[in-house]
């Protein structure tokens, strides 16, 4: 692909307002990949896959088939940033195209806005475009600055995956699209053992969540990385903010940074970690910076 | 003996995602790679859609439900031979709980705020500061009139 393409980015609730460093890190990095950011007005929340879909299931649906009305009404495919956004829109779009009569009831609804679903835009992890639109070859020719002798241990997150046969990403038990990402950066990729755990965090008994999330900082913790990455805000709430509920809980110290992966992408195209929001994180990425030779300080 | 309460099983069937409890022939193949079930020594996705199947699932639509430690993370999903989808199940079940008032505080929470603002975190001045900041273009509004007229109650 060498023209530019042009998406309607969904940020999602999360990557707006809690996390928009990641935002900012997509902003940054998609136009030397030739991807053209179309922001349009009037989303909502994708609706929430956890608690919102717990209500109402219906509600869920339609919620999100009004997102989707809106791209397509733009005649573009959706990219997403979130796996959450992902899961809500993309398991949306296939139920509502594969079942007629569920098809009709959230049409009928949505009629009240004078609006219809017809299926006509696609729903994409913005990861997924990464690869099937840029391009290996493309990603590899904007790094200007290669993160040599920089580990990374990768975490994939349950909903860019699963359900496998809707999300049409990756092998959802031996995934290599993340690790194939953070290798075109000159960073080198790093298996963990807990590399497939869910992050715990949709789990409403408040005993368990910390222990997942203990486990996979261990096995990441074994093997000297020089950093941890991934691509959902949910995940990274269990491992920036909850590695120092970890200090607490478990008192024992862990501190490896985490980045979004267009972060991490960011700093290999030479912008400066201030316009990635590194200093942002709970963990920082302070070494990790000067490690890469990317002057500006992490404060 | 057990007897099979059908009208229960009837209104599981009718709830989106419920539709296939029945064809869940007990294999346990939900169990082995949950992570709630590694975790939790009273969660376990066979026993639910045991009482799914059963129609008996007094236990699961209370108040503290265990319904509530599952994770959502799908792998159940990944791995029935029946096709059941145990995780869209235990989702059904949480609809059923809400109907009847059970579910955790944090659900209707959720989609009061997303009914009212659009969205599931707050804009704070603190949330704009920080776009701000990173030089991020200010959001644009929800369409939060529309939601009113398609979300029910």
């Amino acid at each position: 692909m060498s023209e530019n393409r042009q998406y309607i980015p969904f940020y999602g609730c999360m990557i707006s307002l809690k996390y928009p460093q990641f935002e900012a890190a997509v902003r940054r990095t998609a136009p030397s990949l030739g991807m053209e950011l179309i922001d349009i007005e009037g989303f909502t929340c994708c609706p929430d896959p956890i608690y919102f879909k717990s209500s109402d299931k219906m509600n869920w649906l339609t919620v999100a088939a009004r997102n989707l009305c809106l791209a397509e009404k733009r005649g573009l495919d959706l990219i997403t940033l979130c796996s959450g956004c992902t899961a809500t829109l993309l398991e949306t779009r296939h139920l509502l195209s594969s079942d007629a009569g569920l098809r009709s009831r959230v049409n009928k609804r949505l009629a009240k806005i004078g609006m219809t679903f017809k299926g006509s835009s696609r729903v994409r992890h913005i990861v997924t475009v990464l690869r099937d639109d840029v391009g290996f070859e493309r990603i590899a020719r904007t790094v200007s600055r290669p993160l040599e002798n920089i580990r990374v241990a990768i975490h994939y997150g349950c909903h860019l995956l699963k359900p496998s046969r809707i999300m049409q990403v990756d092998d959802p038990d031996s995934p290599t699209i993340l690790e194939q990402l953070v290798n075109l950066t000159g960073a080198e990729a790093i298996e963990h053992e807990e590399k497939l755990l869910c992050c715990g965090k949709a789990c409403e008994n408040p005993d368990i969540p910390p222990h997942m999330t203990f486990d996979v900082m261990r096995s990441v913790d074994k093997l000297n990385v020089d950093c941890m990455c991934l691509i959902c805000p949910t995940c990274f709430d269990e491992y920036d903010l909850g590695q120092l509920k970890l200090s607490r809980l478990f008192n024992t110290k862990i501190e490896i940074p985490v980045l979004y992966y267009f972060q991490l992408l960011g700093l290999a195209q030479g912008i400066p970690p201030e316009k990635l929001g590194l200093s942002r994180h709970k963990i920082k990425a302070t070494e990790l910076v000067e490690k890469i030779g990317a002057l500006a300080a992490v404060s | 003996m057990i007897r099979i309460a059908f009208d229960f099983k009837q209104q599981l069937d009718g709830t989106i995602g419920g539709e296939m409890h029945s064809y869940c022939f007990q294999c346990g193949a939900c169990v082995g790679d949950c992570p709630a079930a590694r975790y939790s020594e009273r969660f376990n996705p066979r026993r639910i859609l045991l009482e799914a199947i059963t129609g008996h699932t007094e236990n699961l639509l209370g108040d503290d439900s265990v319904l509530w430690e599952c994770t959502n993370c799908y792998n159940c999903y990944e791995r029935c031979p029946q096709d059941v989808r145990p995780v869209e199940v235990i989702m059904a079940l949480k609809n059923i709980c809400t109907q009847r008032k059970t579910s955790p505080d944090k659900v209707t929470h959720m989609v009061d705020a997303v009914a009212r603002a659009g969205c599931t975190v707050m804009k704070t001045s603190a949330a704009q500061r920080m776009r701000e900041e990173l030089e991020l273009p200010p959001l644009p509004a929800p369409g939060v009139d529309d939601l009113k007229k398609i979300i029910e109650p």
